[in-house]
C-alpha cells in the first residue's frame, strides 16, 4: 500500500465510482488493461445495483508486482466521476489516498483533490468521457509513457477513438498543470518485457478474464458443444461470450423460453452425445432441479454452471454469496449420486469447466460447478486461456454394440455402464425417468429397484477418485488451519501474504467430500472456517459428516466478498 | 427385412387397458417407420409421462421417457445435438397443452424439426381421471366434482395463430385408416409438425 509519495511498494489500488451509464466498468478495465500491458498482475471487483441508469457503481482493482489473488479494500487513487460518490467509501481511504472529485465534499480521510470533471468533460465534447479523462490523469500521476496509453485507447475503443484520445489528452494536460506535486514514478515490473514476449506462449499470466469468460474458454477448450442458458445475473456473461463465439467454434448455444426448457434441452443434447452444459444462478437452478434428478435416474451426464448470488428468492441479484452450497449438494428429489465442484478463482473456473464436462461423461450423472458473483464477474490475470490445452475424457462410449444391449448393465465396479449414442446400430435403449431394468425398460420389481440404486450409488466412490482433491496452502507446519472453499481462496491467499502462522485448506470438491479432509483437519490445534454465508453451510456439512466443529467461524453475508484486510484483522 | 414392422417393436407387452386407442398410435408409428424405411437406430422417440408416455417401453428405437411436460424441449435438445436423427415426441394432452404449453409454443415459433403426436383423451388418465386442458367446460371429474370451470384449449387454431406455416392437424382415432395416413404425413414433413389425436379413455372417459 502507498505509504509515501516517493515510490509505490508492492502494490497499489485504484477505484472509480459514479452512476451507472458513466462507463465505470469500461473505464476501470481500461486502467487494468494498461497496467497489465506494463507487466503488472491485477485483480478487479465491481459493484453495481440492479438498474441500467443512475445508482452507484464502482470499479476497483489492485495491481501488483506479484500475483494479486484478490482486490484490497484500501484504495490509493479514488475517482468520483460525478459529485457525491465518495463519502460512502471513506472507510476505504488511508491518510495518503488521493480522492479526486468534482466540488469539495467534506471527506475526513485521505487527501481530497478538487477535480472539475464536468468542466473537463464539456471541454472534451462528451459528458461521458470522465472515465478517460481520469485515465489521462493516472497516466501522468504515475509518470507513464503517453504513446503506450493512447495506443491502448485506440485498440480498446476502435469506434470513438478520436473523442477518447481528446479526453485522454485533456486529463493528462490538466494533471501536468495542476497535480505535479502528486506525481511519482512507477517502477515497471522487470518481467514486463519478458511477459510481453511470452504472452503468445501462454506461460505467464498475461490474459484478462473474468470467471464467466474463463469458464466459457474452459468449456470451449474442453470440447463443450452444447450450451443452454436463460439470462440470469451473475451467470449471463458466459452465455453472452459463448453465443458470440458459437459460429467460430461450430457449437450450439441456445437461450430457450425458461430454465426448465433450458435444462431439458441440455439433457436431450447430452443423451444424443453432446458435451452439454447449462448456466444459471440460484433461482434458475430451482427450476432446473427436476432435470438434476432426471439425469441421476437416467444416468445422463451433464454440467450445471451455478453462479450463486444472495437469496432467498430474487435476493440481491448483482451481489455475491456462498449460501447455495447445501442447496446445490442436495438438489433434486430422490437418492442419486452427484458431484459439486467449486472453483476458487478465474483460472480454476477454466479448469473446472473441462473437469466438469469430463466428470459428466465419466460418471454419467449430474455435475455442478458452483461459482459465485465475486469470481464470475471479477477479472484477474490469467494465462492465455484461448490457447491453453486440456485433457478431454469422454468416458465409456461404445461405437458398436450387439443386439439386446444392456445400457444399464449393473455388473460394474465403478457404477458406470458403457453407453452408446443414438445412431449406433443395435444400440436402441430407453433412457428412463422411471426406475428401470438393465435395458432401461420400466420396472418396479423389488430386486431390480435395489440393484439399480446400488449400482448408481457406486459412482459416488468413483467420484472421490476422479474429482479435484483438496489443496493445502500456506504454512503447513502452523498450529492453525483455515478451512474454506470457492471464491474465498483468493482472498485468503492474499491475506496469507501478511500472515505466516496459518495453513489453508481449500476444499475443491464439496460433494462427495474427500476422505483426506478429515485427516487434515485433525492435524491442527486451531481451525477456522471462513464462508460467505450467514449460517456456515460448509460448517454444517463437516459437522454432520465428520462430527467436526471448528475453533472459530468467520462469516460475512452482506452481499460483499471478504477483503484481505478484514481477514488479516480477524485472524490476528 | 430390416425395416419390417416387428423391428420397431420392443419385447415388452403394452400395459395399456385392452382396447385403448394408444394401441392404434403405437401400430401407426411402427407402420409409418417401416413404410418410410427409417432405420430404428436413427430414430429417437421422446415420450412424456402418463399412459401415452409409456409408449417408449413398447418401441424398439432409441427412446427417452422424459419428465412431465418436458418431452418437447428434451426432443429439441436431441435434434439440435444430432440433426441427422428423426426425432419424435409422444405426449398426452396434459403434457402438451398444460404442463408443457410454454415449450410447445416456443417449438412452434422456432419451427424445430421434431414430430409431435398428442394422444388427446381430454383427461388425465394414469392418475385415474382428472380434468385436463382439453376437458369440456362443465365436465365433472375427480378433481372437478362440480364441473370443470375453464374453457378448453383448441390446439389446432391455437398453434396456427402462433405460426401459420406449421403443419398441425387433428384426427379422430376412431378413423384408424385416416390416423395411419396422417402419422406418415407428419413424419414426412420438413420442420415442426403436430398431430392432435382425439381419443376416448376407455376406463375413465366413458362419461365425457
Amino acid at each position: 500500500m502507498l505509504k509515501s509519495n516517493k515510490m509505490i511498494k508492492e502494490d497499489f489500488s485504484i477505484k472509480l465510482a459514479g452512476p451507472a451509464g458513466m462507463g465505470i466498468k469500461s473505464g476501470g478495465q481500461l486502467f487494468s488493461k494498461f497496467f497489465q500491458s506494463l507487466g503488472f498482475y491485477f485483480h478487479d471487483y465491481t459493484e453495481y445495483p440492479s438498474l441500467v441508469r443512475g445508482g452507484h457503481n464502482t470499479y476497483q482493482a489492485t495491481y501488483g508486482y506479484q500475483k494479486v489473488h484478490a482486490p484490497h479494500q484500501k484504495i490509493d487513487y479514488f475517482f468520483s466521476l460525478k459529485p457525491g460518490h465518495c463519502r460512502q467509501h471513506q472507510n476505504e481511504f488511508h491518510p495518503n489516498t488521493l480522492v479526486f472529485s468534482d466540488k469539495k465534499n467534506p471527506v475526513s480521510k485521505g487527501k481530497f483533490i478538487n477535480l472539475p470533471l464536468s468542466q473537463l468533460s464539456s471541454q472534451a465534447g462528451n459528458p461521458l468521457s470522465a472515465n478517460i479523462i481520469c485515465f489521462g490523469i493516472i497516466a501522468f500521476l504515475l509518470n507513464q509513457d503517453k504513446s503506450q496509453a493512447t495506443s491502448l485507447i485506440s485498440k480498446v475503443f476502435s469506434k470513438n477513438t478520436k473523442t477518447n484520445l481528446i479526453a485522454f489528452d485533456i486529463g493528462y494536460i490538466y494533471a501536468q498543470q495542476n497535480l505535479k506535486q502528486y506525481q511519482q514514478t512507477l517502477k515497471i515490473p522487470k518481467q514486463a518485457n519478458q511477459a510481453k514476449a511470452q504472452s503468445s506462449a501462454g506461460g505467464r499470466l498475461t490474459s484478462f478474464n473474468d470467471g464467466n469468460q474463463a469458464f466459457a474458454y474452459g468449456f470451449l477448450q474442453g470440447k463443450g458443444n452444447f450450451y443452454a442458458a436463460y439470462p440470469m445475473t451473475p451467470s449471463s456473461g458466459t452465455l453472452h461470450f459463448l453465443a458470440s463465439r458459437a459460429k467460430d467454434y461450430n457449437i450450439t448455444v441456445v437461450h430457450p423460453e425458461d430454465e426448465i426448457a433450458t435444462a431439458s434441452l441440455a439433457v436431450g443434447a447430452a443423451f444424443a452425445g453432446a458435451r452439454s452444459a447449462v448456466g444459471t444462478s440460484g433461482g434458475g437452478f430451482a427450476l432446473m432441479n427436476e432435470t438434476v434428478s432426471f439425469c441421476g435416474m437416467s444416468e445422463i451426464g451433464m454440467l450445471y454452471y451455478l453462479v450463486s448470488r444472495p437469496g432467498p428468492a430474487t435476493g440481491m441479484p448483482t451481489w455475491t454469496s456462498q449460501s447455495d452450497l447445501l442447496y446445490a449438494i442436495f438438489s433434486g428429489h430422490g437418492e442419486f449420486p452427484k458431484v459439486v465442484i467449486a472453483p476458487g478463482d478465474q483460472q480454476e473456473s477454466f479448469d473446472f469447466a473441462n473437469i466438469g464436462l469430463n466428470l459428466a461423461d465419466q460418471l454419467q450423472t449430474p455435475i455442478i460447478v458452483l461459482s459465485d458473483k465475486f469470481i464470475a464477474e471479477s477479472s484477474a490475470s490469467t494465462t492465455d486461456l484461448s490457447k491453453e490445452k486440456v485433457i478431454v475424457n469422454r468416458g465409456k462410449i461404445l461405437n458398436s454394440v450387439t443386439k439386446n444391449f444392456k445400457r444399464y448393465n449393473w455388473i460394474t465396479r465403478s457404477g458406470v455402464s458403457p453407453r452408446c449414442l443414438p445412431g449406433t446400430t443395435n444400440g436402441q435403449f430407453l433412457a428412463n425417468s422411471s426406475e428401470h431394468n438393465q435395458f432401461g425398460f420400466s420396472s418396479d420389481d423389488s430386486i431390480v429397484a435395489v440393484k439399480m440404486q446400488q449400482k448408481r450409488a457406486k459412482k459416488l466412490k468413483t467420484a472421490k477418485i476422479l474429482a479435484p482433491k483438496p489443496r493445502l496452502f500456506g504454512n503447513k507446519q502452523a498450529d492453525s488451519l483455515i478451512i474454506s472453499w470457492g471464491s474465498n481462496k483468493g482472498i485468503i491467499l492474499e491475506a496469507l501474504k501478511k500472515l505466516d502462522n496459518f495453513a489453508f485448506l481449500q476444499i475443491r470438491t464439496l460433494w462427495p467430500l474427500h476422505d483426506s479432509i478429515k485427516k487434515t483437519i485433525k492435524k491442527y490445534k486451531k481451525t477456522i472456517i471462513i464462508e460467505n454465508s450467514q449460517t456456515s453451510r460448509l460448517g454444517f456439512l463437516l459437522k454432520s459428516l465428520f462430527s467436526f466443529s471448528p475453533t472459530a467461524t468467520i462469516l460475512k453475508f452482506n452481499g460483499r466478498p471478504f477483503f484481505p484486510e478484514e481477514l488479516i484483522k480477524k485472524l490476528k | 427385412m430390416k425395416n419390417q414392422i416387428y423391428n420397431y417393436k420392443s419385447k415388452v407387452v403394452p400395459t395399456w387397458c385392452p382396447g385403448c386407442p394408444n394401441f392404434l398410435l403405437l401400430t401407426g408409428l411402427q407402420q409409418a417407420f417401416a413404410k418410410l424405411k427409417i432405420p430404428n437406430h436413427n430414430i429417437v422417440v421422446v415420450s412424456d409421462i402418463g399412459c401415452a408416455g409409456n409408449i417408449s417401453n413398447f418401441l424398439n428405437t432409441y427412446r427417452i421417457h422424459s419428465l412431465h411436460g418436458r418431452a418437447i424441449p428434451t426432443a429439441i435438445g436431441v435434434k439440435l445435438a444430432n440433426p441427422k436423427l428423426t426425432v419424435v415426441v409422444v405426449v398426452g394432452d396434459g403434457g402438451a397443452y398444460g404442463e408443457g404449453l410454454n415449450h410447445l409454443i416456443t417449438a412452434v415459433r422456432a419451427n424445430y424439426d421434431i414430430k409431435v403426436f398428442v394422444a388427446n383423451n381430454h383427461l388425465y388418465s394414469l392418475t385415474t381421471g382428472q380434468a385436463s386442458p382439453t376437458t369440456k367446460t362443465g365436465t365433472k371429474t375427480k378433481s372437478t366434482p362440480f364441473g370443470y370451470a375453464l374453457k378448453p384449449i383448441d390446439p389446432v387454431p391455437l398453434i396456427k395463430s402462433v405460426n401459420s406455416s406449421i403443419l398441425v392437424e387433428n384426427v379422430d382415432s376412431k378413423n384408424s385408416p385416416k390416423l395411419f395416413k396422417k402419422i406418415t404425413k407428419i413424419l414426412n414433413h420438413q420442420g415442426f409438425a403436430l398431430l392432435d389425436i382425439s381419443q376416448i379413455c376407455i376406463s375413465f372417459g366413458k362419461s365425457l
